[in-house]
């Protein structure tokens, strides 16, 4: 085992902050030199990123002094509606209700997961602090989103487009969960292809942004690598429970108790 | 008279589109009857909710005097199968295709190979086209293997929609001899959906217009 490493941050003050400017700046001027037009957009997208981020510093700072739990709970609600949102959003087929389903998926499965891993994994007590449950919960709905989008796409398609296989399948004496299970078995694992890919090339192809602050942060590398294995395992877990969870709620939503694929209406995604 | 099917008082639509009012008839054990009537008017709506895939507006439906709440419905499909003019064939081999509803929860018995391989032969199949990728097969193929798999179900009652519409005239003439042959001597009974009053005349004991049945425009007319 490695002796830990003696390490400090450095404070960024204003003016580092100011001279980090430079860099959109050099975004800035190969829109200008290839006549991209995006040096609006650019600087739109750079105030954003300032003030967006200045907010949630100075939320979270307050949050992590009250170490309330029920300010954290209603943060992560919050954080679970927006996830869910943007979830609906990527998806190319859409039907009424969707949001609902993706925001009680991830406030269940993220909760869970985030309670198991601050609780049990960390040990962190409360298991609510705040410095942990946030950037945990934070971390689980930002890569279950991306799972939960690509299994519902995939459902979606599924049930609308392929009717005609589902129906032989009844029409064939299968019950509706036999009917479903192949299009629900290919969401599933569409969910959990890339959480999986990630897996295979962390470390190698990529440092991962959590370990890249930790070790940025002061912490000593061998820490920040363990925290990052307990993150990875944790995505999969809430990964594959969130696409398993969305698939049976989307399996209730288009399956009736007869046993038919119900005809609901579906409108294209922008 | 054994009644295989009854159908009683029947609405059916499709969508908010009322198609059928008031149908009341009852299949027996070995009949076909055939069912006629402009495109549009409602017979494979029909067919599609008398197996239960989509629910009337009104009416029951009984196969052998239980309703599908009675007998649970994935049983009771597998007792009245319906066959869409274009079967739906799955992904991967002729065989895997028809083993599958043999692998389902509901199902009683094993895949009837040597019944298989005689339909193959009667419906002019070689037995190699059971290793054959369902991608590559003509649509007179996939109409003549959609039929096997129901015909191997041993079903109660078919419900064909359009059956032979894709084959050739020889095989017209056997798979029509089959049904009546299987009429005969197991009891199967069909409710059959044709374009060629020709066909509803040969291989039907009776027939029903659904033109008499229709609502709004067609009633009109």
């Amino acid at each position: 085992m490695p002796e830990p490493l003696s390490t400090s941050i450095i404070h960024i003050d204003a003016l580092r902050l100011v001279l980090s400017t430079c860099l959109v700046l050099v975004a800035g001027l190969v829109s200008v030199s290839f006549r991209l037009d995006m040096e609006k957009r650019l600087a739109v997208a750079a105030v954003r990123t300032v003030v967006q981020l200045l907010l949630i510093g100075v939320l979270l700072r307050t949050i992590f002094q009250l170490d309330n739990l029920w300010v954290i709970l209603g943060l992560a609600t919050v954080m679970a509606a927006i996830a869910g949102r943007a979830a609906v959003g990527r998806l190319s087929l859409k039907t009424e209700g969707l949001q609902g389903f993706t925001f009680v998926t991830l406030i269940v499965c993220g909760l869970a997961t985030t309670l198991f891993v601050t609780k049990i994994v960390v040990g962190a007590h409360p298991w609510y602090k705040p410095q942990y449950l946030i950037p945990i919960l934070g971390m689980i709905l930002g890569n279950s989103l991306t799972g939960l989008s690509l299994c519902m796409d995939s459902l979606m398609k599924a049930f609308v487009q392929r009717r005609e296989e589902i129906e032989t399948e009844l029409a064939l004496g299968a019950t509706a969960w036999e009917a479903a299970r192949p299009a629900i078995r290919e969401a599933v694992r569409k969910g959990m292809v890339p959480i999986i890919n990630s897996m295979t090339v962390v470390g190698l192809v990529s440092i991962p942004g959590m370990m890249t602050g930790q070790i940025l942060s002061g912490t000593d590398p061998f820490e920040a690598v363990k925290y990052q294995i307990v993150v990875m395992f944790m995505l999969a877990a809430s990964v594959s429970l969130s696409s398993m969870g969305i698939s049976s709620l989307m399996f209730r939503k288009f399956f009736n108790a007869r046993h038919q694929l119900r005809d609901l209406p579906v409108r294209k995604g922008e | 008279m054994n009644l295989a099917l009854s159908v009683e008082n029947l609405s059916v639509s499709a969508g908010e589109k009322a198609l059928l009012k008031g149908l009341t008839f009852g299949l027996s054990l070995g009949e076909r009857i055939g069912l006629e009537g402009p495109s549009g008017c409602g017979k494979t709506t029909l067919l599609r909710t008398v197996c239960g895939l989509c629910d009337p507006t009104e009416g029951t439906i009984l196969l052998h005097g239980k309703t599908a709440e009675e007998t649970g419905w994935p049983s009771f499909r597998r007792k009245l199968v319906f066959v869409a003019q274009q079967p739906r064939l799955f992904p991967g081999t002729v065989r895997e295709n028809l083993e599958k509803p043999f692998t389902y929860k509901h199902a009683s018995s094993s895949m009837p190979m040597e019944f298989i391989e005689e339909m193959l032969h009667t419906f002019g199949l070689s037995a190699e086209t059971l290793d054959a990728d369902t991608a590559k097969l003509s649509q007179g193929e996939k109409q003549r293997i959609g039929l096997i798999r129901a015909l191997s179900l041993e079903p109660d009652v078919l419900l064909l929609d359009e059956p032979t519409s894709a084959l050739d005239p020889e095989t017209v003439t056997e798979v029509e001899e089959v049904l009546r042959r299987k009429g005969e001597h197991s009891g199967l009974a069909a409710l059959v959906v044709s374009h060629d009053p020709e066909q509803i005349r040969r291989l039907c004991n009776r027939r029903i217009s659904l033109v008499n049945y229709a609502t709004g425009r067609l009633a009109d007319a």
